[in-house]
């Protein structure tokens, strides 16, 4: 049959946990879709991954390269085979995400206020001084219904035995959720019916809870306050993001120019004069929001934010200063924050991380040098980080000076081996890394998981790094009721 | 609306009429420049529509495919197709959640058709034709897609009125452009083709036929370019469209800026409608024409400071 040759050449390394393949075969999960896919052609296949291509294309889900003069249009790599997560590990998921971010909610909050973490001696108060996120324009304000983590994508990955394991938290301004949404309607163009007869869970409803959350902070006693998508422009390569949740949740685009502030409040510039602003969700960094406080040369933000902010006048969503808590080498103290806040144990584990700033633990990552990643702990999008295995003597001598002139500035983890997911490649399926980010919402009522995320595939054969930025990929992300 | 968002729609719906303007007129005149035992010339249609220095507009003035070439695809051409589309779909993209999908998607079409290969093909070596035919169709889906899709709010009359007042300027454009080829001389007796062409160019020649039994004269193909109430491309339709388009922004405007444009519109209608066209007269209706296209630009400065806010 035409499928098994689909299936055929399916390596899979034992070192590595595959989500399609088990010990005993396919898993319960998978079968329905691999029966699904089975019977399909090499060219019924071919032409499904070039149906999608061209959806993605002619609905712009595109970002556009100006390498060389003439922009390019390219597309954010899309494989067609969904990555499946079964009820139960979605619980275990839910539950751990949900306990973490209340305690990484009660940090920022505790940090910028009375910071009993500090005197209480969990977490020192060196690490918080020296981290470049924190925030001291932060200190003592209050912001509303004490939230500072509205909006957040967890990164996971899963350890060869399964595990799942959390691998960063990112609390600032995470992306790509409209990849989540899109990936899922792009999803049933290329498979009818296969949705339903698997019994997924819909991600359609996180457009609707976030604008109820938005709403829900805002101050002014009105029923319907001003909400904007505040955007870097369309030059920003989250700009086909910032445009679908604009238009989703029919709140208005804003970039910087269309704010401006006068005694302490935020206006937008209408066609017909100036109308204040009450919640702001902006997706420009704390250092370009306002070019007063911030970054002076910013042209991104608006002048006089801040102070707006501070006296309460504007919801900022997320909170400003929440890059403490995401901080890499801060994350290594997030388990001892829940047993501090919460009193309870952490649902979803760490990887191990060493601070570098220890000389023993210096040492040990220096010594082991082949089996770590070490990473810069103010940097993402793949940036600034060596991957032990793969990387050269020479890389590993420069990596270990900038590591002993500035060791606050690293940490070190035992590599992860990640887990692999089936992608259709060259004509066959073909075991690639992923990672999951599921986003999070955190409003007035609560904690709010939509069943699905992001999965983020190295498309290159042996790859870890599943960054965007880095050859990296996506997949529709199935929840299984 | 954002003052960013109604400039940004505005100039989207500038930008997608020139471009059918454009096509019209570069198929008409390639169909004609091959219809000719002379060489056409190009030069007139290149002094308006390519920011190239005079040298280069003489090299390619007689070359016809040269000349479709820079006019549609050269990016280096500012005023180029090519160019006009692109800053149609970057306008249309920055206000992306002001439009709706479908129109988005069609004006990102419209950009991957023009940059397709096959287009590119046929405009430098094959049937120039057939590419332009695909171009104008791709333009008369996005006004079909904006007709059926747009909610009737201010974006749409924003749209609108960019629309109407861009075609009104074409118009007077295209008549000037013609009558400049002619020198203005409209005693001596015209050529026939010319004026067909211009017809041909403003979608205008089924009318006039049926209006005027076929007998092509320059008057009567002036009146109808000017004033003839039911014809889309006539100065005076599209001045009574803008106008229309407008007073619906009256709710969302500030009185001031509303009586400064109402003004304008009401101004510039009214020197059309009262004026009188005489064929041997040149001068006179040359300028004519070049008051029509100041009062024209002045209504466009005004948009742009009293609504979008720049100055």
């Amino acid at each position: 049959m035409e499928a098994h040759t689909l299936l055929s050449k399916y390596g899979i390394d034992d070192r590595v946990w595959d989500e399609m393949f088990g010990r005993e075969g396919i898993r319960p999960a998978y079968r329905n879709m691999v029966s699904a896919i089975e019977s399909l052609s090499a060219d019924e296949m071919t032409h499904k991954d070039e149906l999608a291509k061209k959806l993605f294309m002619s609905q712009g889900i595109t970002f556009t390269v100006y390498s060389s003069g003439e922009g390019i249009e390219k597309i954010f790599p899309f494989d067609i085979i969904p990555r499946i997560v079964e009820a139960v590990d979605w619980e275990h998921i839910e539950a751990g995400i949900k306990q973490r971010l209340k305690a990484l909610n009660i940090f920022l909050k505790d940090i910028y206020h009375q910071q009993f973490i500090i005197k209480d001696g969990i977490v020192p108060a060196k690490l918080i001084y020296s981290c470049p996120n924190f925030i001291r324009q932060m200190v003592n304000v209050n912001v509303p219904f004490d939230i500072y983590t509205h909006i957040s994508g967890i990164d996971l990955i899963r350890d060869h035995d399964g595990t799942y394991y959390v691998l960063e938290d990112n609390l600032r301004t995470p992306s790509g959720v409209s990849y989540m949404l899109e990936n899922r309607s792009i999803t049933y163009r290329i498979f009818p019916d296969l949705l339903p007869r698997n019994k997924v869970r819909s991600v359609k409803d996180y457009p609707d809870l976030l604008l109820k959350n938005l709403v829900s902070v805002a101050n002014r006693q009105k029923s319907d306050p001003t909400v904007v998508l505040l955007t870097p422009g369309m030059y920003n390569s989250a700009y086909f993001e910032h445009t679908t949740l604009a238009r989703m949740m029919g709140i208005e685009l804003v970039e910087g120019s269309d704010l401006l502030v006068d005694n302490h409040k935020v206006y937008m510039k209408t066609t017909s004069g100036l109308k204040q602003v009450d919640v702001i969700y902006r997706r420009v960094d704390d250092e370009f929001i306002d070019p007063l406080v911030f970054r002076p040369d910013s042209m991104l933000g608006v002048p006089g934010i801040y102070g707006a902010y501070r006296t309460g006048n504007v919801a900022i969503v997320n909170a400003m200063g929440n890059g403490v808590a995401d901080d890499k080498a801060v994350y290594s103290y997030v388990p001892a924050m829940i047993r501090y806040y919460l009193n309870e144990e952490p649902i979803l584990k760490n990887v191990p991380t060493y601070q570098l700033e220890n000389p023993e633990n210096r040492k040990l990552v220096f010594e082991n040098m082949n089996r770590m990643v070490i990473k810069k702990t103010n940097e993402s999008g793949g940036y600034g980080m060596l991957i032990g295995s793969a990387a050269s003597e020479k890389q590993m001598e420069e990596f270990k000076r900038a590591v002993e002139e500035d060791p606050r500035s690293y940490i070190a983890q035992p590599i992860i081996s990640l887990s692999s997911a089936p992608c259709y490649i060259n004509g066959v399926l073909q075991p690639r890394r992923v990672d999951l980010r599921p986003f999070a919402l955190y409003g007035p009522e609560g904690i709010d998981i939509v069943p699905g995320g992001l999965t983020r595939v190295a498309l290159k054969e042996g790859s870890l790094v599943v960054n965007s930025s880095q050859g990296g990929g996506s997949k529709d992300t199935w929840v299984l009721q | 609306m954002l003052s960013r968002v109604a400039d940004s729609v505005f100039w989207m719906a500038r930008y997608m009429e020139r471009t059918n303007g454009m096509l019209r007129i570069l198929r008409t005149n390639y169909i004609s420049s091959q219809d000719e035992v002379r060489d056409f010339d190009w030069h007139t249609l290149l002094l308006n529509y390519s920011d190239a220095g005079e040298e280069k507009v003489n090299a390619i003035g007689n070359h016809s495919i040269r000349v479709l070439e820079h006019l549609l695809l050269d990016r280096d051409n500012g005023p180029s197709v090519i160019n006009n589309i692109t800053r149609a779909r970057e306008n249309g993209r920055a206000v992306q959640d002001h439009i709706t999908k479908e129109v988005w998607q069609c004006l990102n079409d419209y950009y991957h058709l023009i940059r397709e290969k096959h287009i590119q093909v046929q405009i430098k070596s094959g049937d120039p034709v057939t590419a332009l035919d695909a171009l104008i169709q791709q333009g008369m889906l996005y006004h079909g897609t904006v007709d059926i899709t747009m909610a009737r709010g201010e974006g749409f009359n924003y749209l609108n009125a960019g629309k109407f007042l861009e075609r009104a300027i074409l118009s007077a454009d295209m008549l000037n452009i013609k009558l400049t080829e002619l020198q203005y001389n409209l005693q001596a007796p015209v050529e026939l083709p010319a004026l067909r062409y211009l017809l041909y160019s403003l979608s205008g020649y089924e009318l006039y036929l049926k209006t005027h039994r076929g007998n092509l004269q320059a008057d009567q193909v002036i009146q109808q370019i000017v004033y003839n109430e039911h014809f889309p491309h006539s100065i005076s339709y599209c001045l009574r469209q803008l106008l229309r388009y407008f007073e619906r922004l009256e709710p969302e405007s500030l009185p001031e800026n509303y009586r400064q444009l109402e003004f304008l519109i009401g101004r510039a209608m009214n020197n059309v409608k009262y004026s009188i066209i005489d064929t041997s007269d040149g001068e006179g209706l040359k300028q004519f024409l070049q008051q029509t296209r100041q009062e024209l630009f002045g209504i466009a400065a005004a948009f742009n400071q009293y609504y979008f806010g720049n100055s």
